[in-house]
């Protein structure tokens, strides 16, 4: 499978102040973002994520390693030729209505003038903005917002679709229209990268995941090994006549307790592993990034 | 599509919304309405002016157009980048399949665009006023609004590179730097060549080459007193602009290349 984003050991340096103090936001981050997948970005806040889709979007260069869309260098604005983007929070032009909003984008991004009539009005129904199509941006709310910024990120029918934190302060029919949406686009065929500290959302819509600390990456993979990486124990249930039993196995010493249970003459009814959810997963890595700070922070929604 | 197409396509998306942004902005309105108070009280000066009082009221009126047009170059121009960073707006445009300088030639394009509009309303308003209270003005009325967009196009041109790393209220100040100096860029030649000083000669003669000349734009008291211009006077001015202008916007180009939108 081709890679729809691809880094390697990409890094940002921000320098501040007179004396041009660096702070470390990103560092060695090598992504790896297969064609079709749902893929999560996961960690705390300021943990960097941001700073990555900024520094994938063009909008910062990087300042050690390199990056690729589509196998173009993110360098080139051509690497974002199939790219639908939703930045963190919703900033738009205030004086465009929301369809004139949608020509604008429509516009910048090459669609041909025939098809952006249709396009838009359908776009507009898509994310139940087709009422206010000619009322100004500045006039919606957030939620309106979020649902109009998606839809500029749809314009162009784009193949990878990059959102930065699509769903937070939205309301729970706000969220659930971003998730229905997301999913929507991932079973027509479409590679969606998103970034979010809502773990639910990112474990009920993503195959693949990345979790980010501290600047730095400390895990990708399918969700399932992910967290499979992460069992704590093993429920093992076992018979004997009448009686049922539960032992519990460390999860290299499932052989050894079910070869231990047999020979005293039970029989195994269910082998169960019992995972830390991804949440607890990512605790714990910000607990070893930072043994301290950790809670301190009160980086988890 | 070729790729020049391509480009003036995604120059022109972003140029017409820098002018929608721009039509729409109510601080626009309230400028134009000074300027056109500024007009009806020049006929108010007939009464009251010394010597040629028509020249007078025709002097006023042209003045009070490149007044105002001054002030809407340094006041848009100024935050025609900085705005877009500021609220944001920075991270969807520029995260389009389009490179920078398109973007910026498009926003400077939509201000250049609001800026001819302007004065276009305001020289047919004066056409109108003056043509009512004395008669059609000459065509030299028309050539030096012409030249007062040249000058506009090269004070644009230096709000944009400022506001590409500058806030409003510094872009502003050296904007306003660049005007001031640039009007009085020939005082400054012939300053410099009064003083017996050669280091003054040399410093005062290195200004004159860098700062924009403004002052050969001025065109208003030939057209108020009919006085004719030549016509290589006039080309020298257009080339001077175009390349005076294209050196700032390259300038602008690299320095907004570089940025980081944080």
């Amino acid at each position: 499978m081709s890679a729809a984003i691809r880094t390697e050991k990409l890094g940002k340096t921000y320098f501040s102040g007179f004396f041009r103090f660096p702070y470390l936001a990103l560092a060695n981050l090598d992504l790896d973002v297969p064609e079709g997948s749902s893929f999560g970005f996961v960690g705390p806040n300021g943990a960097g994520k941001t700073t990555a889709i900024k520094t994938l979007m063009g909008l910062q260069r990087p300042t050690a390693g390199a990056g690729w869309i589509h196998g173009v260098s993110i360098l080139d604005p051509a690497s974002r030729a199939r790219v639908g983007f939703l930045p963190e929070r919703p900033y738009f032009y205030e004086h465009l209505t929301a369809r004139e909003f949608l020509e604008f984008y429509a516009r910048l991004g090459d669609v041909p003038s025939a098809e952006r009539g249709p396009r838009i009005a359908a776009l507009l129904e898509r994310v139940d903005l087709a009422r206010f199509r000619d009322v100004p941006l500045g006039k919606f709310s957030k939620g309106m917002l979020q649902r109009a910024g998606l839809a500029q990120a749809l314009i162009a029918d784009p193949s990878l679709l990059v959102l930065d934190e699509p769903m937070s302060g939205l309301d729970p029919i706000g969220r659930a229209l971003v998730r229905d949406l997301i999913l929507e686009e991932r079973r027509a065929g479409k590679t969606v990268f998103f970034s979010s500290h809502i773990l639910s959302d990112i474990e009920a819509i993503c195959d693949r995941v990345a979790m980010i600390v501290r600047g730095e990456l400390r895990g990708q993979g399918k969700v399932t090994e992910l967290v499979a990486s992460a069992v704590q124990h093993v429920d093992i249930v076992v018979r004997k006549g009448g009686a049922v039993e539960t032992r519990k196995a460390a999860p290299d010493g499932v052989d050894t307790v079910i070869d231990a249970v047999r020979r005293e003459g039970w029989s195994i009814v269910s082998v169960h592993a019992v995972s830390k959810s991804l949440e607890q997963v990512l605790l714990d890595e910000v607990e070893r990034a930072r043994p301290v700070d950790a809670k301190r922070m009160g980086v988890l929604a | 599509m070729s790729a020049l197409g391509l480009a003036s396509r995604r120059i022109f998306a972003v140029a017409s919304n820098t002018f929608r942004e721009a039509i729409r902005d109510k601080v626009l309105y309230s400028i134009i309405f000074f300027a056109v108070l500024l007009l009806l009280a020049s006929l108010g000066m007939r009464e009251v002016a010394l010597g040629d009082r028509d020249k007078v009221v025709r002097g006023v009126g042209l003045g009070g157009i490149s007044l105002v047009g001054g002030i809407i170059a340094i006041f848009l121009g100024v935050g025609l980048v900085w705005k877009e960073i500021e609220r944001k707006t920075i991270y969807t445009l520029a995260s389009k399949p389009l490179p920078r300088w398109q973007i910026l030639l498009g926003k400077y394009f939509g201000l250049w665009a609001t800026l001819a509009v302007e004065v276009g309303i305001l020289t047919l308003l004066y056409t109108v006023v003056i043509g009512y209270q004395q008669g059609l003005p000459g065509a030299g009325v028309y050539l030096a609004m012409g030249m007062l967009m040249l000058e506009l196009t090269l004070v644009t041109a230096f709000a944009t590179l400022f506001s590409t790393f500058a806030s409003p209220m510094s872009a502003s100040a050296y904007t306003l730097c660049v005007y001031v100096i640039g009007h009085f860029a020939d005082d400054l030649y012939t300053f410099g060549k009064a003083s017996e000083n050669p280091a003054f000669q040399s410093l005062t003669l290195t200004l004159y080459r860098i700062v924009p000349n403004l002052g050969m734009y001025n065109l208003r008291s030939e057209a108020v007193h009919g006085i004719a211009v030549p016509g290589s006077e006039v080309m020298w001015a257009v080339a001077y602009a175009v390349g005076y202008t294209a050196a700032v916007l390259g300038a602008a180009m690299l320095v907004f290349e570089r940025r980081d939108f944080k």
